[in-house]
Order: C-alpha cells, then structure tokens, then sequence
C-alpha cells in the first residue's frame, strides 16, 4: 500500500499480534495516545510474525542504525582505533583495531588509507559518531566480517541495499538477479552494504564489472523480473 | 572545507588492472565519449546538457549596458560558472575551488578569447550603448568533463539564444519587445568545442601513456595528466592547456589534436541536429521565415 506523509493509517493495515507489542520502523511517527502516521512517502510494508511495520522509501541519505552491515572506508588510524568513513561528507566512524576476528595488540590488522572493511554498526547514536566492529561479540567470529580485498565497490541506492539483503529477495523484493547468476553458473564473491554500496568480486576484471553494472541497471531502470533473468543470462555469457 | 572524497584503495587498484587488460570501468573504449544529451530550455538561450551522470544548465541574458572606454565599438560578453554545494559538498559557495577556477578559465579561453561571438555586432551607439551578454553555467551535477560538457552547453545556448530587436535614429536607440519584432539570433563567427584528454603512464608497463576520452570523476581523480584542446570543426586549434602532469611526446600530443579533430566533428553535428530539431519545434505553422527580419546573408 502506497501511502504520504501525514495520512491517517487506518487500524486494519497495520498489524496485530496476541503477545508481541506493535514495533515501528523507519518512517512512521506515533502520536499519543494512538496515531499512527507516515513521515514519508512510500510503500507501507508489515511483517505479520515480527508484528512489525515500516515505510519502505528510497531516501537519499544513509543514517546508521545498530547492527546494520555496512562497507566502510578506511579514512586514517590511531594508536587503538581505525576511523572509518560510512557515507561521504558525514562524520567518521570508529572501528576499534581489536574488533577483528582474532586481534590482539601484536596481530591486529594493518589497513591503509582507502581501504574496504565489511563491518557492523555496534552503536549508533543521534549525537555521537558511530561504533563499527567486525567481530561477533558474543560469539568471538568474524561471521564474514573483516577487510574486504580485490574487487570493486559500486554505489547503489539505499533501497536496492535493502532488497539484496532481504532473506528471500526473489518473493519479497522482486529481486532475482543474484539467483539467476548463481544458477547460471557464474562464480562471484558479494557484499552489500547497507549504505548503498556493494562490493564484487569475481575471477576476472570484465566478470566484476559486468555484476556490478548488471546490479546498478536493475537499481537505476528497475527492472522487473523477466528482465533481470535475461540480463543475468546475458553477464553469464559474457563471464 | 571539507576535503574531496578520495576513492578507495579497492577502486585505484581495479582501475589499474583493468587499464592493463584495455578496460574502462563503465566498459567504453578509451576514446569513447558517455551518451550525450542535450535539452533546451522554454525560454531562448537556455540548455541543459547531460554527458553520462554531469548535468549542466545553461542560461543566456542580455541587457543594454555602456561598453567599455577603451574599447568602444565591442559589445560585452561574460560567462559566469557556479559550482554549488548542490553539485557536491565539497564545493563551498563564495569560495571558488581550483576546479571551478579552471572552469571557467577554460571557457574563457576557448570561447571568448577566439572570439566565436563576434562582440562586434553587439554595438548599438560607439561608445554609448551596447549588448551585454551574460552565460551563467551551473553544474548541476559533476561526473567528470565539467569543460567539455559545460563549452557544448554554452555554445548551444549561445545559437538557441535571440536577443531583443534593435532600430537606431541618431542618438536614440530603440528595443522591441518579443511581441513587437521576432528577436534576432546572436552572430557566432565558429564554433569551438574543447575536448579533454586524461593520461595515465605509472599505471601501465614503461614508457607508456593510456590516453583516455570524457574521463568520469574517478577516473579524472585516478588521472597523472591532462590536456585541454579547444578546437572547431575547421581543425582551427583556439586553446590548448596542459597544466603540469605527466610529460607527453610531441607526435602524441598531435595524435591526440587530430583525435579532438574528429570528436569536434561529431559534437558539432550533434549540437546541429538538435537545434534544427528545436527550431522546427518552436516553428509552428511556418511562421518562423514571415516574421524574422533577418536579410539573407549574401556570401
């Protein structure tokens, strides 16, 4: 459902569940004692199980949030920690240098400026610069977090970050590309970010271009899904 | 002032390896220039060029002014760029970056400076009164080849553009408004178009210089060297600026002029076609030939 900012949210659109109480996401605003009202304008999306609700829009800045994945860049370090850039023009994140996956003060990594990092927002807030990790706290793992070497990074919308990491991007998102490659044989190392980049890499310089320019076409033209599969069989035949 | 954003090691790193295998990260050949699009504003004199993701705005003005004392019989004609924070927040407003510097020092140079407006035809009364034409060029968003994509738009602003019709009694001069005189187009004496080329010689084996067309923002950040070649269709060369970079062979550097040559060429038959398109598009019901009151040139 389509709705606009400042619309009233009929009850039966949103929602209900017996224990679970009502959670809010991005783009919807409560008024007390019980409005509920869009702040933007876009698709109003409901997760029935989660008993969760949000506006799903393609805004242009990317504002971190706890335990978001994100691709950061490698602005310059200090004696304990990295500063890592999320978004450009915005300030600096910290990236503690023992927060990789086995640091300790003799074997933490050396990265330079410039460099790529998979990591985890660990803490964001309103007023502070945000906290990076890329290690599990409580399991002690890198979980497929860490430096990020070789291939190339690709900017996309915020949106399109979000349907390529949705569980099930082909039914949820309309999203089949990375399926579809995969099926057709194609063999490509990805990571999305949530700030709208994406990092490929592949066997071959012209296989990586070819991905990442496939994935921003369907971001730029949104294509729909017979379009992606013919556009995956043709980067597959060109790998 | 904030600092530019730099690309990433991963980028500078694919860039190089994929110079090595003749590869371009948008896949264009070396001297393949990005789509370009050119739209004309409802008003005359106003373009808005699009080369790949740069996006440029045009807009041409005149007003009636006093010329110059030492140069009494030459009308004026300036040409302001704007590089705003909308563009990108690296750019500041009121404090020009060196990219906006260069800017409009290469337009200066390429269009004013070979006299492609004959400023001339501008003069109402010597020494009294003259046209004052005024380009204002904001980049509305930069990908790379701001000169290239901001001297197309300029240009093709310049012949869209009609200024107010003039009759001259003795001392008095007399300025139709659009209803009462079909305006007249400016008089351009050629058209020059710049052309850009972006080097890069670390990158590949020894001795060896990649040379690369309508470089995009990474690649113009990535580049050791460039060369801007003013140049019209007639191969009349108005400007070159190399402003340091890497040292280029003399025979290259003449390739390179001829390859400007042949862009030049297509450019111009680009901008042509538009504006003929546009022509026909305000000519409604073939009024346009009844109303000018333009004489035929007789050449």
């Amino acid at each position: 459902m389509f709705v606009l900012p400042g619309e009233p949210l009929e009850p039966a659109t949103l929602p209900s569940h017996s224990t679970i109480p009502l959670k809010l996401g991005p783009g919807l605003l409560h008024i007390p004692p019980n409005t509920i009202t869009p702040t933007v304008a876009g698709l109003l999306r409901t997760d029935k199980r989660k008993n969760a609700v949000w506006v799903e829009f393609n805004g242009g800045r990317y504002v971190p949030t706890t335990g978001d994945l994100v691709i950061a860049t490698i602005q310059r370090s200090s004696v304990d920690v990295f500063y890592a850039s999320i978004s450009d023009y915005t300030p600096n994140a910290t990236l503690p240098q023992l927060s990789f996956e086995g640091a300790t003060k003799k074997t933490r990594p050396q990265l330079a400026f410039g460099a790529l990092v998979y990591s985890r927002v660990s803490l964001a807030n309103k007023h502070m610069d945000p906290e990076l990790e890329c290690v599990s706290s409580s399991t002690g793992k890198s979980e497929g977090l860490g430096p990020l070497t070789g291939g190339l990074v690709f900017n996309i919308s915020l949106g399109m970050s979000r349907r390529l990491m949705l569980a099930k991007p082909g039914e949820q998102g309309g999203l089949v590309i990375l399926d579809e490659l995969g099926e057709q044989g194609a063999a490509f190392e990805i990571a999305v970010g949530r700030n709208g980049r994406v990092w490929v890499d592949s066997k071959s310089l012209k296989g990586t271009l070819a991905i990442g320019k496939a994935i921003q076409d369907i971001d730029e033209k949104s294509l729909k899904v017979d379009e992606q599969k013919k556009l995956a069989r043709k980067v597959a035949r060109e790998i | 002032m904030p600092r530019e954003v730099e690309p990433s090691l991963n980028e500078k790193q694919f860039f190089v390896k994929a110079l090595e295998e003749n590869l371009r990260i948008d896949g264009r050949a070396f001297d393949q220039y990005r789509e370009l699009d050119l739209e004309f504003g409802d008003e005359l004199g106003v373009t808005d060029v699009r080369l790949g993701k740069t996006r440029i705005h045009t807009h041409i003005t005149a007003e009636v002014t006093t010329p110059f004392p030492d140069r009494p019989f030459d009308g004026l004609f300036t040409i302001t760029s704007e590089l705003s924070p909308m563009t990108s927040p690296f750019f500041e407003p009121n404090r020009p970056s060196t990219t906006e510097i260069l800017l409009s020092r290469l337009l200066e140079k390429t269009l004013r400076r070979s006299g492609a407006l004959d400023t001339e035809s501008l003069c109402l009364i010597a020494g009294q009164k003259c046209w004052s034409i005024r380009a204002d060029v904001h980049v509305l968003s930069h990908d790379g080849n701001l000169v290239d994509a901001a001297c197309i738009g300029v240009l093709a602003a310049l012949q869209h553009f009609r200024k107010p019709d003039t009759s001259t009694e003795g001392e008095s001069v007399t300025v139709y408004t659009l209803a009462e005189r079909e305006p007249v187009p400016l008089s351009l004496l050629h058209f020059p178009y710049c052309v850009t080329f972006s080097y890069y010689s670390s990158t590949v084996e020894e001795g060896e210089t990649v040379t690369l067309l309508d470089a995009t923002l990474l690649e113009e950040q990535l580049r050791e060297g460039s060369a801007t070649i003013g140049i019209n269709r007639h191969g009349e060369v108005c400007q070159i600026a190399k402003l340091g970079g890497v040292p280029l062979d003399a025979v290259a550097f003449l390739g390179c002029v001829q390859i400007a040559l042949v862009k030049v060429k297509e450019i111009s038959v680009f901008v042509s076609k538009r504006l003929e398109e546009e022509a026909k598009k305000r000519d409604k019901g073939g009024l346009m030939a009844e109303l000018s009151a333009e004489n035929d040139r007789v050449s």
